[in-house]
């Protein structure tokens, strides 16, 4: 299976809660107001028809309020939530065909979570926290313990291996709940909302250390978060959920720039544009630097190109591949980058 | 009579003369209308004044006995043989720690109590306490007591924590055990021997043995079921996902979160077996709680205060043994 393939592919998912979930399906719609839905067959629609795939070596991130769901869906990936009906396909196969031993096996091998209370086991020691997957799987414990030391090192807590959960700070029990889910080694990675009970600085590190270590492992990421920064900073394909339903999703910097609903257009009001976007997503195609005054790379933010040329309104420049800075891609004039930092506006009825 | 009318109202005179006895005749002689004030109320005395054919409470009190009688060689012949091992363990138990010379089981005594409190105070409290009961002669009393609190101690945890745990997983079973529970440890202590001393021979140390258990399991068996039932849901629902098996989300994860309250359970769970082995005591139950009986039937007071002290001292030996056994536990489970 190579990177950019299909790993997961979530279809026609729906969940509903009540009494007899089977029986209202028929009344759910695209779009359904999830209060009318209560008070007309008091059952709670969680997920609205969900359509996701998720690629192999990406972070997906699904973003949404409370209450959209988001908790939901990632629970119905290894099936700790039964869906009232749809698939879910892993490598191809459907998840929910699978019967107990065969889902087992999908949690002890295929897929590790992280939550956002931790989880861990407050009678062990972070050591024994860390090998609950080749535990569970019934590998021997010696080595086990050295693959769990090794991923313990790279999240930071070398030396803390005889501690006790609640002798760590917030931050380090969640370094820990990594090095749980690293230790498994599933391709997998399930994580929800795993950095939002920390404070806002160690959230940022824990960020940047999930986004070096995927620049080597290159796991499926599904990261569910309801901070809009968290989730731009961290998504390859983003999946904006409101009452069990998907607004949009697609490429983050394709939603800033068009956004296709009222709801999102909202939700990117308070974001810092000129942070968020890069160049490569505004340039125009173009193969030579001719009558360019700089290059960029296209992974430069629409920030860094301003503050590196001082506010200069005027010029244009090349956009080399961010992977191979002589390759240019593309242009991009500086009045276009001032111009991207305008919120795109929609007709409103 | 005050309530023939009910019985003239359904046209049931006739039906309740044909039974008259001895007593209608008696009931007739002194036959007045009863003012508003004397009314009784209609119990089953009451009414079977007014219709023979009502039984009275001993009727229904001798029936009940007779009902009992009934199925009881059934029940003593399922019961029996199920129960024997409990005699063989009490004997047993009872043999060993009587027959061992005292220089060596006190000593091992005060070395448990320190291993398993790992504390100088408690293990020095056990040594005083047993020093006290050899120079008063009340040793071989003590160890009987003991004896019996041990068995029945031990099978109060290995029939109460696997109750507990099923208890734990299953809601409806939880609601049926509860009403059960409730009525185990409200029930007088006195009232579970009457049964136990139709079913098996008086002789038997199986009858006190039960009338034990039945009593001390409560504790162990609810806060087995607490205990599990507190278990974060968080941590239950990581452990899911990393696909750990029902078996070692038990043993590994359940039952040792669970421990601390399953612990708190147990020092219950003794020191309610320590109580029923002195009322054990009326159905042959050996020990200290012979002593209190001597002292109640013969009037020797000094004789009952003295085993009564013993009894408070054994109280607390094991209280504090199997607090600071929880202590370490609940320590160890924290840090």
């Amino acid at each position: 299976m190579a990177l950019g393939d299909v790993k997961i592919s979530v279809q026609n998912l729906f969940k509903i809660y009540g009494p007899n979930p089977q029986a209202v399906q028929d009344q759910v719609f695209d779009g359904i107001d999830k209060t009318a839905f209560m008070q007309e067959t008091g059952h709670v629609l969680a997920l609205n028809n969900i359509n996701v795939d998720m690629r192999e070596g990406q972070i997906t991130v699904v973003m949404g309020l409370s209450g959209s769901g988001k908790s939901t869906l990632i629970r119905h990936l290894n099936r700790l939530i039964e869906p009232t009906s749809g698939h879910v396909f892993l490598d191809g196969e459907d998840v929910l065909a699978m019967d107990e031993a065969a889902l087992r096996d999908l949690r002890r091998r295929a897929m590790s979570m992280v939550f956002q209370k931790f989880a861990l086991l407050p009678h062990r020691t972070v050591l024994a926290n860390t090998i609950l997957a080749p535990e569970a799987r019934g590998e021997n414990v010696k080595e086990a313990e050295e693959e769990a030391r090794k991923w313990l090192d790279r999240v930071g807590l070398e030396g803390m291996e005889d501690s006790y959960p609640s002798q760590l700070s917030g931050g380090m029990q969640q370094r820990v709940g990594l090095a749980r889910a690293l230790t498994s080694n599933a391709d997998v990675m399930l994580m929800d909302e795993a950095f939002s009970a920390l404070d806002p600085l160690i959230r940022t590190s824990m960020q940047d250390l999930l986004l070096e270590l995927q620049r080597d492992l290159h796991k499926t990421i599904i990261f569910i978060t309801h901070d809009l920064d968290e989730a731009l900073k961290l998504a390859d394909h983003l999946v904006v959920l409101k009452d069990g339903y998907i607004v949009q999703q697609g490429d983050p910097q394709e939603i800033l720039l068009r956004p296709a609903a009222r709801y999102i257009e909202e939700f990117i009001q308070d974001i810092n544009r000129a942070r968020v976007l890069k160049v490569k997503s505004i340039m125009a195609p173009a193969k030579s630097k001719r009558g360019c005054i700089d290059v960029v790379s296209g992974h430069e933010t629409l920030e860094a190109v301003i503050n590196a040329h001082q506010g200069r309104v005027d010029g244009v420049f090349a956009v080399s591949d961010p992977d191979d800075p002589a390759k240019i891609i593309g242009k991009v004039k500086m009045e276009d980058i001032y111009r991207a930092l305008v919120r795109p506006q929609m007709q409103h009825d | 009579m005050a309530y023939d009318w009910i019985f003239s109202a359904l046209g049931m005179s006739e039906a309740c003369k044909q039974d008259s006895g001895p007593l209608m005749s008696l009931s007739a002689l002194r036959q007045e209308e009863p003012s508003l004030w004397d009314l009784p109320f209609p119990s089953l005395d009451t009414l079977n004044a007014a219709c023979a054919a009502v039984p009275r409470t001993r009727d229904f009190t001798a029936a009940l006995q007779d009902g009992f009688l009934y199925i009881r060689p059934a029940l003593r012949s399922v019961l029996d043989p199920l129960t024997q091992p409990l005699s063989w363990m009490l004997d047993g138990a009872l043999t060993l720690f009587v027959e061992m010379p005292w220089w060596i089981l006190v000593p091992l005594l005060i070395l448990a109590s320190k291993l398993l409190s790992n504390s100088y105070k408690v293990a020095s409290i056990v040594a005083v306490s047993f020093l006290f009961l050899l120079f008063v002669d009340y040793y071989e009393y003590a160890i009987q007591t003991l004896s019996i609190i041990f068995v029945c101690t031990v099978l109060c945890v290995a029939f109460g924590v696997p109750l507990g745990i099923a208890m734990s997983r299953s809601d409806r079973f939880q609601n049926a055990m509860i009403p059960i529970l409730d009525m185990l440890q409200t029930l007088p202590t006195f009232v579970y021997l009457i049964p136990l001393i139709f079913l098996f021979n008086i002789t038997e140390p199986k009858l006190y043995g039960l009338a034990i258990i039945l009593y001390a399991i409560v504790p162990v068996v609810r806060l087995t079921n607490l205990g599990i039932r507190l278990v974060d849901r968080d941590v239950m629902e990581a452990v899911t996902a990393f696909g750990l098996t029902d078996r070692q989300k038990l043993y590994r994860v359940q039952i040792p979160l669970a421990l601390p309250n399953i612990m708190a359970g147990v020092n219950q769970t003794i020191m309610m077996s320590l109580a029923m082995v002195v009322i054990a005591s009326l159905v042959s139950a050996p020990g200290l709680g012979t002593l209190v009986l001597d002292g109640i039937n013969n009037l020797r007071l000094g004789v009952g205060f003295l085993a009564g002290f013993g009894i408070v001292l054994i109280a607390i030996m094991l209280d504090r043994v199997s607090k600071a056994a929880l202590a370490r536990i609940d320590k160890s489970n924290k840090t």
